[in-house]
């Protein structure tokens, strides 16, 4: 059978017109109109969109599609809008959902409306033999709004193939043009003025290697100030955790920006700015490491033999109680003047032109021999730490050393534009793996240690508080246990980062070859 | 996927009426179903406002397949596709008869349409020879209107001893009563014993109405032409059992 067609009306072609003219050759019955509404979500930084999908909620019903795609991937019927992956009833939505959503939080984009009337074609019988529907997309409600869209789809009916022929023809002849696969879903966000994909704290910055190292250090620093300035609002509102962990992730990276792109900048100013954006990131700490055991509630669960499941119950209470505290802090300092000035000097110092009589030995530098010339140095300090720790684990030196991958792994961040894509991609995602071990013991430490602290402040006077100490030490127990085996996969993982083909790649990617330009 | 057919033994009992008003009633729903006119008066088929030919008559429909598949119409409503009568159908028992697997050959015929859609409801003409045979090897349901009168009651009755003779499961044969008339003292006490005597005697019946007979002036089932009359509200209140057995 054939399928559907969708048509563009020509400019200015009413629908009263078309429905007009077509009486004069055959008969037609009027449908009541049906209007429906469309809310569409997505996370604040776009998690659905890059990837391709689109959300939505129509009635009581939620819908998950590929962009630019009609055909429905999942339905679930719902009560209420799920907010959080862990609202969603379990089924094959939430399967798809849970890797892509994580724990941000669903916010409604916009909310559309589809009218459509649906005109039937009648042969001499009265028997339907075509249908006609004319779609429109409607910003709101209101009946006289403009439409963002509108269509007329021709509806083939079995067993009258010659009408629906005969139909698309000549709408064909009228200038009709067949509607191509443009997804609604980008008007529909145009009128609330969002641009699909806007924000990510992702550094997707476009260096020009020639470029001044002073200047490509603002342009880095100007950056992670609006990723700090986008999420500094949104904190308060506290609808996931991930605007604080944005704004800290940001925070850090200027931190490390300041530390390691190193004699670009007057050295009063760097020292001023390295000492105030370290206030600024200990603000939230306390709030930071609540948002984390929070979140870890059904894992750490998970990880407690049944028996004691329930009893962890007063630790989280607890927890929970002291978040709202901990967020009320945070609120108060970036409502404070102190807060204010620091930003305020920072946006005014990255926007300011340049000094050129405080030049600093690297400021003139093109970025492109300091990027290399940084990474390089800080590759080999990890690769020198690293093997260190090989002949003697020490927790502490694995400390030390998450550190320095973490400052190596910005940098390579911060100038990634600079090197040829694929080849840079592959250090980082190596890279990453080391990080990912050393942060899972770092992790682990002081999560053992935080929750052996807890104890301390949980007043073990009841019944039931005495078996959430239990529980407590059996988590540490866990926790312990996994921490040993996380330390003992170290070695490998380290010596896969320091492999032979890895060193080559880091000195091709970020030494001074012969080739280069002086 | 479901096969229910509209059957009984005797004439003039409301099968069409049922049979057009369940299959809309179903695609309303959203369960896309096939309404299959067997009856050579072709009744459900002018009710749907198509024309009663069969590409190829009876011999393409034997054929099954795609001879079949090319004769079946969209209806005025969304999920509800009709295979039309033909007046050939006339013939189909003595078609039938000649084939190896005389008894089989419907079953056939419907076996490439089960994964197409959810329900066909079969509209089957006054048959209780090869036709019919064919008919309860076909169907996981039959669904046979009674009209509380003795004679229909008997028929009935000589309707489930032929099942038992032949080895059909009597299990897969639900009734209800159809052109019930309250004013008759008859049709109230006959509808208590039969209820009493048979299994699967469904709680649900269908008054005798103007409203359906009129639907041979509509062309449209009940629902459509006068969706709030009492007519309507009792073939939903039969879809409802129906359903909640067949689906």
């Amino acid at each position: 059978m054939r399928n559907n067609l969708k048509f563009n009306l020509t400019e200015g072609y009413k629908e009263q017109q078309l429905i007009s003219e077509l009486a004069d050759q055959f008969a037609i019955k009027k449908e009541p109109a049906i209007s429906e509404s469309f809310a569409i979500y997505d996370t604040f930084d776009w998690r659905l969109f890059n990837k391709s999908l689109v959300l939505y909620r129509s009635g009581n019903k939620l819908f998950l599609r590929k962009l630019a795609k009609s055909e429905i991937m999942h339905t679930i019927e719902i009560t209420s809008i799920p907010v959080f992956i862990w609202d969603f009833p379990d089924g094959k939505l939430k399967q798809h959902l849970v890797p892509i959503i994580k724990m941000r939080a669903l916010l409604k984009l916009v909310e559309v409306h589809c009218r459509s009337t649906t005109y039937r074609i009648l042969n001499q019988d009265e028997k339907t033999v075509t249908r006609l529907a004319y779609e429109e997309i409607l910003p709101s409600r209101e009946k006289d709004a403009p439409a963002l869209a509108a269509h007329l789809w021709v509806k083939p009916v079995k067993g009258y193939p010659q009408y629906f022929r005969n139909l698309a023809e000549r709408f064909e002849e009228a200038g009709f043009t067949i509607s191509k696969k443009e997804d609604i879903y980008f008007k529909a966000l145009e009128v609330v003025d969002k641009k699909p994909g806007s924000y990510s704290a992702k550094l997707n910055l476009q260096l020009d290697p020639d470029v001044r190292s002073d200047d490509a250090t603002k342009v880095i620093l100007h950056f992670l100030l609006q990723v700090m300035r986008i999420n500094e609002v949104n904190i308060e509102k506290d609808l996931d955790t991930e605007f604080l962990h944005d704004f800290r992730v940001a925070i850090r990276r200027t931190r490390s920006a300041l530390g390691q792109i190193k004699n670009v900048f007057p050295m009063g100013t760097t020292n001023r700015f390295k000492k105030d954006f370290a206030f600024v990131g200990k603000l939230s700490n306390q709030l930071r490491d609540l948002d984390v055991y929070l979140l870890k509630e059904d894992t750490y669960k998970a990880m407690l033999p049944p028996v004691l499941r329930n009893d962890i119950d007063p630790l989280f209470e607890y927890l929970r109680q002291k978040r709202s505290k901990a967020l009320q802090n945070v609120l108060n300092s970036l409502r404070s003047k102190k807060y204010a000035k620091i930003l305020h000097d920072w946006e005014a110092f990255l926007s300011e032109p340049r000094e050129d009589s405080a030049t600093t030995a690297n400021s003139k530098l093109p970025v492109i021999y300091l990027a290399r010339k940084r990474i390089y140095v800080k590759y080999r300090g990890v690769v020198k730490a690293g093997n260190l720790i090989l002949e003697n684990t020490e927790d502490e030196m694995l400390h030390v050393l998450r550190i320095q991958c973490k400052k190596l792994r910005y940098l390579m961040e911060f100038f990634s534009s600079l090197f040829p894509r694929k080849k840079i991609n592959v250090l980082i995602e190596q890279l990453k793996k080391l990080q990912d071990n050393l942060g899972d013991f770092n992790d682990l430490r002081v999560q053992e240690e935080y929750l052996l602290n807890i104890t301390k402040k949980l007043p073990a006077t009841h019944q039931q508080l005495k078996k959430t100490l239990v529980a407590i030490g059996s988590l540490i127990g866990t926790l312990d246990r996994e921490r040993q085996t996380v330390k003992d996969a170290f070695a490998k993982t380290f010596t896969d980062f320091a492999s032979p083909a890895n060193k080559k790649l880091f000195r091709e990617l970020f030494t001074l070859s012969r080739t280069s330009r002086n | 996927m479901a096969t229910l057919a509209l059957y009984s033994n005797k004439g003039g009992v409301g099968k069409t009426a049922t049979a057009v008003n369940l299959s809309y009633l179903a695609a309303r729903t959203g369960v896309k179903t096939l309404i299959c006119d067997l009856d050579p008066q072709s009744s459900a088929t002018y009710y749907f406002r198509v024309k009663p030919k069969l590409k190829s008559g009876t011999k393409g429909f034997i054929k099954g397949g795609k001879h079949v598949y090319k004769s079946i119409k969209g209806t005025d409503y969304e999920n509800l596709d009709l295979l039309p009568a033909d007046f050939s159908l006339r013939n189909l028992d003595a078609t039938f008869a000649k084939l190896r697997r005389s008894k089989h050959q419907l079953k056939k015929i419907l076996k490439p349409f089960r994964d197409q859609y959810d329900l066909i409801i079969l509209d089957c003409p006054v048959t209780i020879s090869i036709l019919a045979e064919n008919i309860l090897n076909a169907v996981d349901y039959a669904l046979v209107p009674l009209i509380p009168t003795t004679l229909s009651v008997r028929t009935y009755k000589q309707l489930l001893k032929f099942c038992i003779k032949n080895n059909y499961e009597v299990g897969k044969i639900y009734s209800f009563f159809s052109m019930v008339d309250w004013h008759k003292k008859m049709h109230k006490e006959l509808m208590v014993t039969v209820a009493k005597t048979f299994d699967g005697v469904l709680q649900s019946f269908i008054p005798y109405l103007a409203q359906i007979e009129k639907m041979g002036i509509h062309r449209e089932p009940v629902a459509v032409s006068s969706p709030r009359s009492v007519a309507a509200k009792a073939y939903q209140n039969l879809w409802d059992k129906v359903q909640q057995i067949i689906l």
